[in-house]
């Protein structure tokens, strides 16, 4: 390892272990669980309210004004004599020429599981999912009127399915893709890179920051710092994650207990759970996981570095606490931005997004989702970890010269200033003399 | 070996308007226990913390080692600032490591010269409790191992003594030399003249900002005249009439000073006057004396100045 790295795992090592072995640490880990909870509660409630809105699902038959009495009668049979889950409510539309079956399909308010339409010998039946159960009952509800309208032997509706996901909509569903992924990084940064604003303030107070100046380079203090806390942050985060897949682990077994053998297959799995979500982010999701992943790191190190940065500069408490409050309005707007990209990829926003290096990581992610260029995200991590570097050398700079000078003011701006009428100062004097 | 194990040159700092550090210089030979003394504020950490490369000069330059950088060999150097920081919720043992570590020492071989360090100071029964639960002076004895567990060629230590009780300043003071025997070479701050006295092979003294001697112990004690003090046998007569100008009279005693070469002289006179020798002492003044001489001298000159300064100001 080179004396650099080594430096920085030193501290990195010494911030990590002070953090996570500490009770303190064990409410910080499980704090997401009064949100998780809090949200429940406000979740469950909003959802009593959305159903009691929109009812339950829907299939919906789009028919002749001949048909629509004997679509009626045919549900009414076989509703009954279905075994298991009863189908969605089946919802009857005399056939207009502007009815549009993917449309009715799409309508918000309500849950649209299959849209059958055109003549019932030969359907054209749009699904939410290919192969769904509803297809298949609308298409057995078609036959079903065809051989009682017979009165004898009849060929089955021969229907042409058609799924929604190869309808052309999935750039909509990538691009709530892409604003998921933004929105996690953005939260996780604003929970978990803004402690970093008071991590100098340890060393300043105890008085440690001079043996660490004296032994290892600045700039090795506040990357190792940061990674330490990257480090938590990183431990959060897998925490919660396998808590999660955990849990969906045993709530498959609950429903199925033939998940549980199937549980290490974990190919199946992800591919079950891209079926599940309906929807797959163009780059693929190994790829779009593993990215999302490399911009949260990203933009922790790019905003946690500010924070450092600005809270290494503040010479007490009230002074971090009212600093942090400007950073949180810059993540604020970053996000603003950032959300603007997801929904309009490819647009000027998009662009600009990804090229400010404080809102390039959430704006990369949003990108990943919706566009298969995949070398391109090298190149923006490049990009950031330039400024990631800038932001730590600045951040040095301006603490050699002010704070570790004795000079505790953070209004570096004036130092300039004073270091100009001091030399002036000083010159005078000695042309006196 | 090079001659100088650390060349500081013309070290400038100012703080704002005001000028910290005036041109200090201080070269310390390798192997040697170099002091920096000076009254409180003089300028003693800044010009320490400039030659440790901790804060840049604005003028001046500071090689260690024969010419390299302080930042280019942080790993040869082992110090101890004046303001004592350990992490509060660190064990003492970890909190040695872990300096040890930041000078590129194993972790795991850090712990165990702790150990050794800790049993050789008498401290091993707290190298398992948190810095928080130790007295000060513990706390400090355990940074100061802290800043020599990875054996530095250059120990640099801030006013160590201070906070320190005599028992452990003895022990530090036994660390020193055998660091020093061990070929380390020490340089240390202090206003405490004792600690110079014994240890120092040379000092240099800063007094408002700017350095005002630089030499070895005896060459600051020579500074200043010899004291006398003699007891005549035979007090009748003119006794002040051989004495040099200035000789007080305490009692039976004459109190005065001489210069080295005057000694001799002075005890012919003694001789060939008659009133022979009840008691007679010749002493060179210590380094406190020196110290106080020089800074009393330096304010003296700053107090004139100031006063030609303001008559000037006046008048103009």
């Amino acid at each position: 390892m080179t004396p650099v790295f080594r430096n920085i795992f030193v501290v990195a090592r010494r911030d990590f272990l002070a953090i996570v072995a500490t009770p303190t640490f064990l409410l910080f880990l499980l704090a997401p669980l009064f949100m998780i909870g809090m949200g429940a509660l406000g979740g469950f409630g909003a959802s009593q309210l959305a159903d009691s809105a929109r009812g339950a699902g829907r299939i919906v038959a789009i028919a002749d004004p001949a048909d629509i009495e004997p679509l009626r009668a045919a549900d009414a049979r076989l509703r009954d004599a279905l075994p298991g889950d009863k189908p969605p409510t089946l919802e009857l539309r005399v056939a207009d020429a502007d009815v549009d079956p993917v449309a009715v399909a799409q309508e918000k308010g309500a849950d649209t599981y299959a849209v059958m339409s055109g003549p019932l010998a030969a359907p054209r039946i749009v699904e939410r999912e290919a192969g769904s159960r509803s297809g298949a009952y609308l298409s057995l509800l078609a036959t079903d009127v065809l051989r009682d309208r017979a009165a004898g032997a009849v060929a089955p509706a021969a229907p042409r399915f058609e799924s929604l996901k190869k309808g052309g909509t999935s750039i909509a569903a990538q691009q709530g893709l892409g604003f998921g992924a933004v929105f996690i990084i953005f939260l996780l940064t604003l929970l978990l890179a803004g402690q970093s604003v008071g991590m100098l303030a340890e060393e300043k107070g105890n008085k440690v920051i001079e043996i660490l100046a004296a032994a290892v380079p600045l700039e090795s203090v506040f990357l190792g710092k940061l990674l330490g806390l990257l480090g938590v942050a990183i431990l959060f985060i897998a925490f919660w994650s396998a808590m999660a897949v955990g849990g969906g682990l045993v709530a498959m077994t609950q429903l199925d207990p033939g998940a549980m053998a199937a549980a290490g297959a974990a190919s199946a799995k992800a591919q079950a759970a891209s079926a599940a979500l309906g929807v797959a982010p163009a780059t693929g999701w190994p790829f779009f996981v593993l990215i999302v992943l490399a911009y949260f790191i990203m933009s922790f190190l790019l905003l946690g570095a500010i924070f450092l940065g600005v809270g290494a500069q503040a010479g007490t408490v009230r002074e971090i606490q009212m600093l942090s409050l400007p950073i949180t309005i810059l993540q604020v707007a970053m996000f603003s931005l950032c959300s603007g990209a997801a929904n309009a990829p490819g647009s000027s926003v998009a662009t600009i997004a990804q090229i400010i290096p404080f809102s390039s990581p959430m704006a990369m992610a949003a990108r990943a989702a919706t566009d298969d260029a995949k070398a391109v995200h090298l190149l923006a991590l490049g990009w950031q970890a330039i400024w990631v570097a800038l932001v730590i050398y600045l951040s040095v700079r301006l603490f050699r010269s002010g704070v570790l000078s004795g000079r505790s003011n953070w209004k570096f701006w004036k130092r300039g200033a004073k270091a100009a009428v001091a030399a002036a100062a000083a010159a005078e004097v000695a042309a006196h003399r | 070996m090079t001659e100088y194990c650390v060349e500081a040159r013309g070290l400038t700092k100012y703080f704002e308007a005001f000028k910290a550090v005036d041109h200090v210089s201080l070269l310390v030979p390798t192997g040697s226990i170099y002091g920096v003394l000076g009254p409180n504020g003089a300028g003693k950490t800044t010009s320490l913390r400039m030659t440790l490369g901790i804060i840049d000069p604005d003028e001046g330059t500071s090689r260690l080692f024969g010419g390299f950088k302080p930042q280019n060999v942080r790993h040869r150097i082992g110090y101890l600032p004046e303001e004592r920081g350990l992490y509060p919720g660190m064990k003492a043992r970890e909190a040695i490591a872990f300096m040890g570590a930041l000078r590129g020492l194993d972790w795991g071989e850090g712990r165990r010269r702790a150990g050794d360090f800790m049993a050789e100071l008498g401290l091993d029964r707290v190298i398992d409790e948190k810095i928080r639960k130790m007295s000060k002076g513990m706390a400090q004895m355990v940074q100061l191992i802290g800043s020599i567990v990875h054996a530095p060629d250059l120990i640099v230590l801030d006013e160590p003594f201070s906070g320190l009780d005599p028992v452990n300043q003895e022990r530090l003071e036994t660390l020193v030399r055998r660091e020093r025997e061990r070929g380390a070479t020490i340089l240390f701050s202090t206003h405490v003249m004792a600690h110079a006295e014994r240890l120092c092979d040379r000092i240099a003294i800063i007094a408002r900002s700017a350095r005002r001697f630089e030499g070895t112990v005896d060459a600051a004690r020579a500074l200043l005249p010899m004291q006398v003090r003699y007891t005549p046998r035979d007090a009748a007569g003119d006794v002040a009439a051989m004495l040099p100008p200035g000789a007080e009279r305490r009692g039976a005693d004459w109190h005065f000073a001489i210069e080295g070469d005057a000694v001799e002289p002075l005890l012919a006179r003694i001789t060939a006057s008659g009133h022979g020798v009840a008691g007679l002492s010749i002493s060179r003044p210590g380094l406190h004396d020196a110290f106080v001489h020089i800074v009393r001298q330096v304010d003296a000159d700053f107090a004139a100045d100031a006063a030609v300064d303001a008559l000037e100001e006046s008048a103009a």
